[in-house]
């Protein structure tokens, strides 16, 4: 009893036994598989199917309600199996390689039959999960299909790859993954999921090695070296280790199935996957090699008549036994050596072939992704027409078209999909050139828009309160700027409610001393621009402003720029004078991102208008700091160096001897005396009492000293006050012209001194 | 050294001349050909056939047409080309070259 099916076989309907139509599949499985290096191969399959349904009908014709799995065995013999082609074209291969004596060409053959044969990758349709793409990839590499897919989920590029794969690799349903261990989550030594016992039992590693590997980033979050610390790992492993350890053991929780049944314990345990038995299947492929390699010895033997069965070593045993033919055996057997020769160096060279192709799928992707960034902002620098043809060119052709041309050869290679398709190729490098030309335009042609540079104009922006004692430089708060989300482009910030709009945070601020008694503040603008006079109209149109309240400035943090100005490397340039004696401070808000310049407008030399006399000080954020007569201070009294100084080490070496200037008279009696010996801790103990002691007694005495003077003070006060007194005493006796006024004053007066 | 092998070296070599020429008496489809074949006593496997069809039409010595069947799908009817033609003839020159080369060389030995 056998089940009927009917299957829609090149535009019949064919009843076939089940059993029948597997044989059938795997027939025509096999032959494509022969013809997958075949240049016509769906062709010829294609024709080959016809011709069977052909049969079938003649079949089903003659009276057969079904067609039989004799029936499908006797097609099968009159057409043929692989393995008859193979016997049929063994003598073709034969005189083919009897006619030529280029023994390289040979090793070609050899290479490909070496690495081609029952090794192509396809996608596995028996243990698919989407597209069957990881489990093939397994099956290909003889690893657990886990593995594949958790690569795949992990890697940020593996989506894309994943689709390519998908479209190109051609699918089977016959695939077998000999591997014999799986991984598994291992409940048994669990203590989460069993995750990492699971990849610890795969490794054969002790499970508490991938614990602590899951365990480092947590460790390295408490203990802040994660990212900037002297044991920093390096980039990509803090980015995929920080937050995505959590993240990984979740996936790997979902992704890796449990152990639960016995047999399904016994796979995770399986046979070990460690150096040893990678050495086993290397080993085992060399001898594969070997005996391959001897196989083609044994033909070159045939030929000549006699030949050794022996596989390793051949060319040996042939020098020995060929005693007449000497000289074309070892021409032969040489032959083969550098076959094997020149086989090691290719796979070479593919792998560093295939490093430096992976190096610029990786750059091309990186400047394919900046660009993406990029785009957003380009209303802000290219003009229309040209400009953004050619801005789309650039994106379309010189970028995402090698990309994409790369991964789809690599995927074509690792598939084994051969095809001499030199019109895609040329029209791939055709829209290469087209991409380059685009590259240029664009650079050559935004360059010229950034060619001019405006005329100087500095601008005295009068205070309303320029003698005020201390500063606070704070910007406008009535704008949120952010930044462009993961994007870090420096001199660009979104302002989130127009699109119209960029922040350009080219601002820069400087300090610089005071010529005067007073507060002085000036702003250049600057910007480039296709003519002078074009870069002129872009700097009346920078609106920066500032402005004062009592000691708060207030400036903008950035410079507006529009859709239809665009940016032209606006620039504006503060300068705050600070009179000696006054404070300064600068809100941190300032010290985001405004440093940017690019310094495209050099090559005009009214950029470097004369500041011999106002040269400015290096600063930071948030810290006070106070203009002396040698230079800007911090509260502390150090001292700020020259921006742009070249040696401010004879700057920095003397303001030590000037720190703390009021202590210096009483600091003498503590003075730790340096020939004293110290012997015990008695002694040390001693002398920490007496310095103690010392220092208690001096501060006595600066107490007293300063009680002292300040009874002095305030008796001299008393003295001037009543003498004050008297005379005004006097003045009103006189009933003389009021001066009341002036008395506070002198008291003030006196007291400062 | 193998008898097997040599004949079918020998067969081989001839194949491809052999389909040339029974196409070359008019449109042939796949298996007149193998048939015409094994009535010529050189047989050879139908799946043999297919590919060696489809590389010669590759190489432009083929051309085909689809014509309709009554048995199954319609079927592809083979032709020379004008390139195969000439082809052919070459294929032809050699043939009778090596043949009487054969002929003088076997008929001296005996």
């Amino acid at each position: 009893m056998k089940k009927v099916i009917n299957i829609n076989f090149q535009g019949t309907i064919v009843p076939i036994e089940e059993s029948s139509y597997e044989l059938l599949q795997q027939y025509i499985e096999s032959l494509r598989r022969y013809f997958a290096n075949e240049e016509g191969r769906d062709e010829i399959i294609n024709d080959i199917e016809s011709r069977i349904s052909e049969l079938f009908q003649e079949r089903l014709k003659s009276g057969s309600t079904c067609i039989t799995d004799d029936d499908v065995n006797l097609i099968i013999k009159n057409m043929g199996r692989p393995e008859d082609f193979e016997e049929a074209e063994k003598g073709e291969n034969e005189s083919e390689k009897n006619k030529t004596d280029d023994y390289s060409k040979k090793g070609e053959n050899f290479f490909h039959d070496w690495s081609g044969k029952g090794k192509r990758l396809y996608r596995d349709e028996n243990n698919k999960i989407l597209g069957g793409v990881c489990s093939g990839i397994a099956a290909y590499f003889g690893i657990d299909p886990v593995i594949v897919r958790i690569l795949f989920l992990v890697s940020g590029i593996g989506i894309l790859a994943y689709i390519i794969l998908w479209m190109f690799v051609p699918g089977s349903n016959m695939l077998e993954n000999g591997v014999r261990k799986r991984l598994y989550r291992n409940p048994d030594r669990k203590i989460i999921g069993g995750v990492c016992s699971g990849i610890g039992s795969y490794f054969d590693v002790n499970p508490w090695l991938p614990r602590i590997i899951f365990l480092i980033p947590f460790i390295s979050f408490f203990f802040r070296w994660g990212h900037f610390g002297p044991l920093t790992f390096p980039n990509f492993l803090s980015f995929s280790f920080s937050p995505g350890s959590f993240i990984i053991y979740i996936i790997l929780w979902l992704v890796i199935p449990e152990a639960s049944t016995t047999s399904e314990k016994l796979e995770m345990k399986g046979e070990k996957v460690d150096l040893n038995s990678i050495k086993n299947s290397v080993l085992k492929e060399m001898k594969d090699v070997g005996i391959r390699v001897g196989k083609m010895g044994q033909d070159v033997g045939e030929k000549v008549g006699k030949m050794g069965a022996e596989a390793g070593n051949f060319a040996k045993e042939k020098g020995a036994d060929f005693g007449k033919e000497v000289h074309s055996a070892a021409y032969r057997s040489s032959g083969v050596l550098g076959n094997i020769i020149t086989t090691i160096f290719k796979i070479f060279m593919y792998f560093i072939l295939g490093c430096i192709a992976l190096a610029i799928i990786i750059a091309l992707f990186s400047i394919a992704i900046v660009a993406i960034g990029l785009f957003p902002l380009k209303n802000f620098v290219l003009t229309d027409g040209w400009q953004t043809v050619f801005a789309w060119g650039t994106l379309i052709f010189f970028i995402a078209v090698p990309v994409i041309g790369i991964i789809t050869f690599i995927i074509r290679r690792f598939a084994r999909v051969k095809s001499s398709n030199k019109l895609m190729r040329y029209s791939f490098i055709g829209l290469w050139v087209l991409g380059i030309v685009c590259f240029v335009s664009l650079i050559t042609s935004v360059g010229r828009d950034f060619r001019s540079i405006s005329s100087l104009s500095e601008q005295q922006i009068p205070l309303s309160n320029p003698t005020v004692k201390s500063l606070e430089v704070m910007p406008f708060q009535n704008l949120n700027y952010r930044r462009i989300g993961w994007f870090n482009l420096e001199p660009f910030g979104t302002f989130g409610s127009s699109e119209d709009t960029a922040f350009i945070g080219n601002v820069r601020i400087k300090i610089v001393k005071s010529p005067t008694d007073s507060f002085q503040l000036s702003i250049i603008k600057m910007s480039n621009g296709r003519s002078r006079r074009f870069a002129d109209t872009l700097v009346s149109l920078i609106n920066f402003n500032a402005q004062q309240n009592d000691s708060l400035l207030m400036l903008d943090r950035a410079i507006t720029v529009n859709t239809t100005d665009k940016f032209r490397n606006q620039y504006v340039e503060v300068t705050i004078a600070v009179p000696v004696g006054h404070y300064i401070k600068l809100d941190k808000s300032f010290g985001y991102g405004n440093r940017v310049r690019y310094r495209v407008f050099t090559q005009d030399p009214d950029w470097y208008y004369n500041n011999d006399n106002t040269k400015d000080y290096d600063y930071h954020y948030d810290i006070q700091y106070i203009m002396k007569q040698d230079g800007l201070y911090t509260l502390d009294g150090e001292r700020s160096d020259w921006r742009d100084d070249d040696d401010w080490n004879n700057n920095s070496t003397d303001f030590n001897n000037q720190a703390t200037p009021g202590t210096n008279d009483n600091s003498g009696g503590y003075r730790y005396d340096k020939n004293n010996k110290i012997d015990s801790l008695k002694n040390i103990q001693d002398t920490q009492i007496r310095k103690m002691q010392a220092a208690v007694d001096s501060m006595k005495a600066a107490r007293e000293k300063e009680m002292n003077r300040l009874k002095d003070s305030l008796n001299k006060a008393k003295e001037e006050i009543n003498q004050k007194i008297e005379k005004l005493n006097k003045g009103t006796a006189l009933r003389q012209n009021n001066c009341e006024q002036k008395i506070p004053d002198n008291y003030t007066f006196i007291m400062y001194i | 050294m193998n008898i097997d092998n040599t004949a079918s070296q020998m067969r081989k070599g001839v194949l491809e001349f052999c389909i040339l020429s029974i196409i070359k008496l008019g449109e042939a489809y796949p298996s007149d050909i193998i048939d015409m074949m094994k009535s010529a006593n050189l047989n050879i496997l139908e799946g043999t056939l297919y590919p060696l069809l489809t590389r010669l039409k590759n190489a432009e010595f083929l051309t085909y047409r689809w014509v309709e069947s009554n048995s199954g799908p319609p079927r592809k009817y083979f032709s020379l080309t004008e390139k195969g033609a000439k082809f052919y003839e070459e294929l032809e020159a050699t043939w009778l070259e090596l043949a009487g080369a054969v002929e003088t060389i076997t008929g001296k030995n005996k």
